[in-house]
């Protein structure tokens, strides 16, 4: 997807290395995982946290080998299988028609880590016309670095909207909860696999910018659901039937992250993570990201959200109504 | 707001193109829908199709810490953090500067009879040129409109048309009026405030058709500019404002009470909606509030209800909720009330508040007769409230 390397490229990459993704390997790799699909114990979840030293410095798109390295890493940590292949065979099926939602509305998601995943779903033998790369404008995706890719048999890569003429979104009102919204036909109509890659980041209403918020961009009218911290708005997205029974896994991209005045890009609060966040309980992910988030303000001297007047309410929120776990107490956060 | 779903559901491309220009010089543009007469050459509005977003720099904003803004505009203040938009979702934050997104952005245009705003006592029998760009600063679940007022302007097929533009074009089709309707717009406030200075200079008026949402200094100063406004009240409660429109009454009331105070005419348009908003006592309320706050001669028009956006359960408003509704207004002693969207219904049309005399008749949005004389009864002569003609509205000077 990114314009510095192509699929082939990652291809290759991905069937070297499969085999080779070994923990030891990966310098400071830190994993941890979620429930469900995970290995965790019944009533608590497990996330990944997998980090590199490497990963926090330099541009991205040079780390692709080591990125595919280090989320393969993760998918084993979380699935408990024995190789890469099989760790994303678990959670997707070569049927799978997969979507992965980036954030690309200040603080982008790095194309590199997307590249990474499409590699991972190649392992799992996902063809490369059943992937599709996806946010709100085609505008947004191309100034996040990303190429506009509408047809063909590769990866597809493209905005539910395009500016200008936005004809995207399906053309009936779906109630959830709170919420009324035209869905992406994207999410709707084109997918049954989804993945959340968002940027672990500051939001300036929601308290954070993570898995669960990364949906608004599913929806034609976020702007609607900003009060109360977004709260319990998000949740009544992600809880939508076209998202919650289709999202798979959450990865969160964590190479650059940002722990105060997001969601746009302030280099001021920025911090280099150097990892991802990776999980298939979505709330426990965003749960674990949020004290990243928490505990990078804290070694700033920075108010915690809460104190700020906008906590991640939503995460509690979510796990309220079963979507997944929040209590950290029940997480298993695996760091290598 | 008036209700644009005969140009949103209008039956087909070929349709529109045979009756725009020819027929009645419409031209509409709207989500899904281009009528523009390009292959004709003939177009009401020869703006470029829009690429991209109409960006301008935003009045009524405020900086804030760390690059965010408020947003002064409207009774929200949204405070905006870089990149985002504010609730309306046309206005945003570019690197700590507020912008407004719809400048000169059209997404519908369409000469409408002014009775279609429904403004009854403004000019009536003559046409406005009546546009909208995409947002609102409410939403309201059962908005007629919400295909435009609810999406974004990316999302919204727009063309680009500059104030100089839409005046040109406003004059040549023979329209004494600029209606700035359908979604909100205020929340294109710098576009429709700079477009009705230009129109005012050209002989041209121009009238607001909005839910009342917005601070007082940005509608004294907008009100310099304009020649009528039309409010849509939507109801008599916070709880109502608060749960189906996502807003407050407070502020509305507040809107009122300025236009009042400021002079310049405005009716009121409450749409009555079955089990949400009909009891006699609301309306009761209301009506007396509206008597002692703004005069009896402020026109109100209940208005029926159809299942729309997210209100589909319940059913259209009775007619004789609205004779209900008409009958406590005139009660309460407002001098001049109206049934709406009951086409043929006798509260369609315009009695002296004095001696009763029917003084113009209409069936939906067409004048049968009008008798009004120099703004007066011809049989009492008592003056009918309202603009009678284009000297008058231009002649409007603020109050305050």
């Amino acid at each position: 997807m990114s314009g510095s390397s192509t699929r082939r490229e990652f291809l290759t990459r991905a069937g070297a290395m499969a085999a080779g993704a070994a923990l030891g390997t990966c310098g400071r790799l830190a994993l941890a995982s979620a429930s469900g699909l995970d290995q965790s114990e019944p009533g608590r979840a497990r996330v990944v946290v997998a980090r590199d030293d490497a990963l926090a410095t330099g541009e991205p798109g040079k780390h692709g080998a080591l990125l595919l390295k280090v989320l393969n890493a993760a998918m084993q940590k979380l699935t408990g299988a024995a190789d890469a292949a099989s760790a994303w065979r678990t959670v997707f099926k070569p049927a799978d028609r997969v979507g992965i939602k980036v954030n690309t509305l200040g603080l982008s998601t790095q194309p590199a880590v997307v590249d990474a995943i499409i590699a991972g779903l190649r392992l799992a033998d996902v063809p490369a016309a059943n992937i599709i790369v996806w946010d709100r404008f085609d505008t947004e995706l191309g100034r996040a670095g990303f190429t506009i890719s509408k047809s063909g048999t590769g990866v597809r890569c493209r905005g539910t909207d395009a500016e200008g003429y936005g004809s995207g979104n399906r053309p009936e009102i779906e109630q959830s909860g709170a919420v009324g919204s035209a869905f992406s036909r994207i999410v709707a109509d084109e997918v049954d696999a989804l993945i959340s890659v968002p940027v672990l980041k500051d939001h300036n209403l929601a308290g954070v910018s993570l898995g669960m918020k990364n949906f608004y961009g599913a929806i034609h009218n976020p702007n609607k659901y900003h009060e109360h911290n977004c709260d319990p708005y998000i949740v009544d997205v992600v809880a939508h039937r076209y998202i919650r029974p289709k999202w798979r896994l959450t990865v969160c991209d964590g190479l650059r992250a940002q722990c105060h005045a997001g969601p746009g890009h302030h280099s001021g609060y920025m911090w280099p993570f150097g990892g991802l966040i990776v999980g298939t309980d979505f709330v426990a992910a965003d749960a674990v990201a949020t004290s990243i988030i928490e505990e990078q303000r804290k070694q700033r001297g920075l108010k915690t959200l809460e104190e700020e007047g906008r906590p991640a309410r939503h995460v509690a929120t979510a796990a309220a109504r079963g979507l997944g776990i929040a209590e950290l107490s029940r997480i298993e956060r695996v760091e290598i | 707001m008036d209700d644009l779903r005969n140009i949103f559901t209008c039956p087909s491309r070929r349709d529109l193109l045979s009756w725009g220009v020819a027929a009645s010089g419409c031209l509409l543009v709207g989500r899904r829908l281009l009528a523009q007469d390009q292959a004709s050459g003939t177009s009401a509005l020869p703006g470029p199709k829009l690429k991209g977003l109409a960006r301008h720099e935003a009045l009524y904003w405020e900086p804030r810490a760390e690059g965010r803004v408020q947003c002064t505009l409207c009774p929200r203040a949204c405070e905006v953090a870089d990149v985002e938009r504010g609730y309306c979702g046309v206005r945003e934050n570019q690197g700590g500067k507020y912008q407004t997104l719809v400048y000169g952005a059209l997404c519908s245009a369409n000469v409408d009879p002014i009775e279609k705003k429904p403004l009854f006592h403004y000019l009536p029998g003559t046409q406005a040129f009546s546009i909208a760009a995409a947002g609102c600063n409410m939403e309201c679940k059962f908005c007629q409109n919400w295909q435009i007022s609810q999406f974004r302007p990316e999302q919204v097929e727009s063309v680009l048309v500059d104030p100089e533009r839409l005046v040109r074009t406003c004059q040549a089709q023979k329209c004494p009026t600029i209606a700035y309707t359908y979604s909100e717009p205020i929340v294109a406030y710098e576009y429709m405030h700079d477009s009705a200075a230009l129109a005012r200079a050209a002989g041209v008026g121009s009238v607001m058709i909005s839910n009342g949402y917005i601070q007082r200094p940005a509608l004294l100063k907008l009100c310099r500019q304009l020649t009528g406004v039309k409010i849509d009240f939507k109801a008599f409660t916070e709880s109502f404002y608060r749960e189906w429109c996502a807003a407050e009454l407070k502020p509305v009331l507040a809107t009122l009470s300025a236009l009042k105070e400021i002079g310049i005419w405005f009716e009121l348009v409450m749409l009555v909606i079955p089990t949400l908003n009909d009891s006699a006592e609301e309306i009761r309320d209301m009506s007396r509030w509206i008597v002692k706050e703004l005069g009896p001669d402020v026109p109100v028009h209940f208005t029926r209800f159809h299942p729309t956006y997210r209100v589909t359960n319940l059913p259209r408003t009775p007619v004789a909720t609205l004779d209900a509704c008409r009958r406590i207004a005139l009660d309460a002693g407002i001098h001049y009330v109206y049934a709406g969207n009951v086409p043929t219904h006798p509260g369609e049309n315009t009695y002296c508040h004095s001696c009763q005399t029917e003084l113009i008749r209409r069936v939906g949005y067409q004048i049968k007769s009008n008798e009004v004389k120099d703004g007066k009864c011809p049989k009492c002569g008592v003056t009918i409230p309202g603009v009678w003609s284009q000297e008058q509205a231009l002649a409007f000077k603020p109050r305050v």
